[in-house]
């Protein structure tokens, strides 16, 4: 029963939505960082609405699903059922970043929210950690998608530095046409078409299919695939002030329909059907926005609506037939209506809505596809035909390879709670069938929110010879025409697949990450061997950089002695002190001598500090000292005395002999000039000490340099006792029994 | 004054380096410590103006030395010490770990284990 | 067993060396020294209580010794929290009070004022950190079988 909670949540959730939607929508909005003018702002509108309605309604029975379909899972891997809270929690989290990516109003916000979907979404992948396919699968999806949002942040960071908002509808408001808009236009549509896996970066998506299949009926039809083309409507505004970026959309859509159409077609395995199926599917999306024009941005949104729940109810098909028979290729199925009669008509009806049947909300989404590129021209209106083709043809070859002719399998009896989650997103798809005005709405709602003026959807049957209608019949003809004769299409579309996996951008997507593997290694072979060639290869560019800057400065003037009376005598004496401490430090092979001299240096400090008239700073150098001597001395004890020794006896190697202390010296000299040149020109800016001296009175401080730690600076100083906080938390962690392995 | 100042910074800082490139641990957070107090110096030396301590009541007749380089001195002061506490909690843990405080034979330590994983990863 | 010349100092000291850094503290607006300076003083009287008796009778000695540690939350808490107040009531964060120009609650001759306050937290988180630093090692030292 509490397996039931997360679904519990998620239809309340939607219900939540639904309640808010209908009154009205509406926003929040809290400070979050007003002085660089972040808010935490959310807006109901049509679009949030939409895919919020989505992934809430369609969250409900996936969720139902998994909890059924997870222990199972477990138990075929022999995994601990305590594992289901962690799938639970991450699809949860999901969800919630999910409604918070699609009501966010400010951008930084919707970039939080973003990069969070793909956080989760990578654990959700690579929930069978056990496997090296899943984790590599997991990664893939992240590096494609995570590296885009990168993108994404650079183009939010673009608009703002030239708007000055994050604020997306002020944003809208205030931006014109131009090379920075368009730039920004084209990272923000990378970021979205790689989020949907839309061609060159859709190679992701069939790798992503090594998840849990509740996780694929939920990320990979109606959210995370989702988010992607979400953003394009978000960003429609600002993406269609230029004819560029909407070219680029319009060539993504239209490629990714045709490859991921031919590769469904071809495909064998269940899930890698229907993930090709997807980028297909969301290339038509895609298309539209790359069309432009309200009409387009209707039909794409009701496209959206209308593919979630289909595509939703085939994979959680996939998943149930895979659990009944223990089968997932198309060729070893067959002839399992008889056996699940409720599986074949809930998911019949599901593939009818995505082949776009009539009496399904299938129909509409293509007739408004249809409508839209007839409008744009005949190259478009053909390429849609043929689109819906294809789609007809791979979605018919799925559903009758499964559940029509020869048995070819065993099946076991499902329970219940994997085969109702199907029905019920069937019916929805013919009730969308039956009753499209409702959908219709919700889709112009969101589509006025991307594209603002917006014809109403209206869907509804014409039986006339209308253009749309025509299309739908050239369309099933070509789908039939595939599905009845595949010697047509067999052996170009395994020359598509073939070329795609030689040299598609899979294969640079390994070929680089190969690359990057390699170039880290041969890092590590330089810089990491030994914390000597480490702390070389931090100092030695250092160093070298110091010395070019003194070689550039101009010397005329650079050094001043400065001036010496006799007031300085004491000063001068303990510097010396000092100097000869630190020299000192150089020579002793006793660890104990080496406390001395380097306590010496400390002390000598200390009183150098209170002769320059510093005596909060004498003090506590005092007594650190006097506590690190202590310290030292723990250490010292902690060690055997023998290792101790030993290390006092090693040999200095006849190389290091002379070149240890040249490197010293060397350093040192640098040093003196820089400091020296540092020191011998001050910044004129005095005026902020005498500002601390005068205000110090009026901050009730006698002590400056006290009012300077608690008040003017005490940020600083918040900052510094957390460093000191966690230098403890290490010290403890370091030195507690045990070891860390 | 200042060439005083510059030349004991600079001999903290050499003696600083020298002792980073020892093999021995403890002698590379001296090292580390003789670095940390040449920048001390440095920030106590770069203040603008010297004279008496700057507390209320300020003196008539002297200048005061400049208070805002002797805050930061005095942070500096303290993170440095946190930071040398924390390098010789490391030191015993390496200790622990290799049994000796000494650089070579960690690094010597190191690769025997690197082979000894590569050997583990030839054999699944 | 009779006290040996260090203990006998140790015990002569912590009453006093806690009383001046509790002074040192309260008086660093007025006067040299502040927050650290009093918390590394408190924390070298409680140092030398386990250089002179040995961390366990030390800690026996002197109830809490052990959790000092504890101190450096606290203190951290305490400065976050002098900073973020004024944040939640509009002001930037680590806005003082009381304001310039008002004058502040006198106690005798001191002079009550938050960041006396913001300097308390400093004073915790040094004493916690020193303390608890020194305790881990006496402790691991104790485990190596060494002494400290």
């Amino acid at each position: 029963m509490l397996r039931l909670l997360p679904a519990i949540i998620a239809l309340g959730a939607f219900a939540a939505i639904l309640a808010g939607w209908a009154a009205g929508g509406g926003a929040v909005e809290a400070a979050w960082a007003p002085s660089w003018g972040l808010e935490l702002s959310f807006e109901l509108d049509g679009l949030g609405a939409l895919y919020g309605l989505l992934a809430t309604g369609i969250g409900f029975p996936v969720f139902a699903y998994a909890a059924r379909y997870l222990p199972l899972h477990l138990d075929h891997q022999g995994r601990s059922h305590r594992e289901e809270w962690r799938f639970f929690g991450l699809l949860l989290l999901f969800m919630v970043s999910m409604v918070g990516l699609v009501t966010a109003r400010d951008l930084i916000l919707l970039f939080v929210f973003w990069d969070l979907t793909a956080v989760s979404s990578y654990f959700l992948i690579g929930y069978d950690r056990q496997e090296a396919e899943a984790r590599s699968s997991a990664l893939m999806a992240l590096l494609v998608t995570g590296v885009t949002a990168v993108l994404l942040l650079a183009a939010i960071l673009l608009l703002w530095a030239e708007y000055g908002t994050f604020s997306l509808p002020e944003l809208a408001a205030r931006a014109r046409p131009g090379a920075l808009v368009t730039g920004a236009g084209v990272l923000v549509a990378i970021a979205g078409l790689a989020k949907s896996a839309q061609v060159p970066f859709h190679f992701w998506l069939p790798r992503a299919m090594a998840a849990p299949t509740p996780v694929s009926a939920y990320l990979h039809s109606a959210a995370m695939v989702a988010a992607g083309v979400f953003l394009l409507a978000r960003f429609y505004p600002l993406l269609a002030l230029s004819g560029l970026v909407l070219d680029l959309l319009l060539a993504a859509g239209l490629a990714s329909i045709a490859i991921g159409g031919v590769l469904a077609l071809t495909c064998d395995r269940l899930k890698q059907v229907l993930a090709y199926s997807t980028i297909s599917q969301y290339g038509y999306v895609a298309t539209m926005y790359g069309l432009g024009g309200g009409k387009s941005v209707a039909a794409a949104a009701f496209y959206v609506l209308s593919h979630a729940l289909a595509k939703s109810a085939l994979f959680l098909t996939a998943g149930a037939v895979t659990e009944a028979t223990g089968e997932d290729r198309l060729s070893r199925l067959g002839g399992l209506a008889r056996s699940m009669p409720a599986l074949a008509v809930g998911s019949g009806l599901a593939a009818a809505g995505l082949a776009a049947l009539p009496l399904t909300i299938g129909f509409f989404k293509d007739e408004l596809f249809f409508a839209a590129s007839f409008d744009d021209s005949w190259p478009a209106a053909v390429a849609a035909v043929a689109a819906a083709g294809l789609t007809f043809a791979y979605i018919g070859r799925f559903w009758l390879r499964i559940f029509a002719g020869r048995r070819r399998s065993d099946a076991v009896r499902l329970p219940p709670l994997l085969t109702a989650p199907v029905a019920v997103l069937g019916l929805a798809v013919l009730l969308g069938g039956a009753f499209a005005p409702p959908f219709g709405d919700l889709a112009a709602a969101a589509a006025r929110a991307s594209a603002g003026a917006v014809p109403p959807i209206e869907p509804a049957y014409h039986l006339d010879a209308r253009a749309e209608n025509l299309m739908a019949l050239a369309a099933y003809a070509t789908g039939i025409l595939l599905l009845a004769a595949p010697w047509l299409w067999r052996r170009p579309a395994a020359w598509v697949a073939s070329t795609g996996a030689r040299l598609g951008p899979e294969r640079a997507y390994t070929v680089g990450l190969a690359g990057l593997n390699r170039f880290s290694d041969a890092i590590h072979e330089i810089e990491v061997r030994d914390l000597r060639s480490r702390i070389a290869a931090v100092l030695v560019p250092g160093g070298a950089l110091a010395v070019a800057g003194l070689a550039a400065t101009p010397t005329a003037g650079a050094y001043r002695a400065g001036t010496l009376s006799t007031d300085d005598l004491a000063l001068v004496l303990t510097l010396a002190v000092v100097a000869l401490a630190a020299i000192g430090t150089a020579a002793p092979r006793h660890h104990l001598t080496l406390l001395l001299s380097v306590a010496g240096v400390g002390f000598g400090l200390a009183v150098v500090y209170a002769l320059l008239g510093g005596p909060d700073v004498a003090l506590v150098a005092v007594l650190v000292e006097t506590v690190a001597a202590l310290v030292f001395l723990g250490v010292f004890a902690l060690v055997p005395r023998d290792v101790l020794r030993r290390m006092e006896a090693i040999p200095t190697p006849r190389r290091r002999r002379w070149r240890d202390p040249a490197i010293g010296i060397f350093a040192g000299a640098v040093v003196f000039f820089v400091v020296w040149g540092a020191l011998s020109r001050p910044s004129p800016a005095a005026a902020i000490a005498d500002e601390h001296v005068r205000l110090a009175p009026q901050a009730h401080a006698k002590d400056v340099v006290t009012a300077i730690l608690a008040d003017f600076r005490g940020l600083d100083t918040l900052g510094e006792i957390t460093v000191i906080a966690v230098a403890l938390v290490g010290v403890t962690t370091l030195l507690a029994r045990g070891r860390l392995r | 004054m200042i060439l005083v100042i510059s030349l004991v910074v600079a001999i903290l800082f050499g003696a600083g380096a020298y002792l980073l490139l020892k093999p021995d641990l403890f002698r590379v957070i001296v090292g580390v410590v003789l670095v940390s107090h040449a920048a001390n110096l440095a920030l106590m030396g770069s203040g603008l103006s010297r004279g008496q301590p700057p507390i209320y009541p300020l003196p008539f007749s002297d200048g005061i030395s400049d208070p805002l380089v002797q805050a930061l001195t005095l942070t500096a002061i303290v993170i440095g010490f946190a930071v040398t506490t924390l390098l010789l909690g490391l030191v015993v843990r390496v200790y622990r770990s290799h049994f000796a405080p000494d650089l070579d034979e960690v690094a010597r330590a190191e690769a025997r284990r690197e082979a000894e994983l590569e050997r583990d990863e030839v054999s699944i | 067993m009779r006290p040996t010349l260090s203990q006998a100092v140790a015990r002569l000291i912590l009453l006093p060396g806690l009383a001046i850094s509790i002074a040192t503290l309260v008086k660093g607006y007025g006067d040299a020294g502040d927050g650290f300076a009093a918390g590394v003083i408190a924390a070298l009287t409680l140092l030398v209580q386990y250089v002179a008796f040995g961390y366990r009778e030390a800690e026996r000695r002197i109830p809490g010794l052990r959790r000092l540690p504890v101190a450096a939350v606290a203190g951290l808490a305490r400065a976050l929290a002098v900073a973020l107040v004024p944040a939640a009531r509009g002001d930037a964060i680590l806005t003082h009070w009381p304001p310039p120009g008002d004058s502040p609650v006198r106690l005798g001759t001191l002079e009550l004022v938050s960041a006396v306050l913001f300097d308390v937290g400093v004073f915790l988180v040094v004493l916690g950190v020193v303390t608890g630093a020194v305790g881990a090692i006496a402790r691991a030292a104790e485990r190596a079988g060494g002494r400290a």
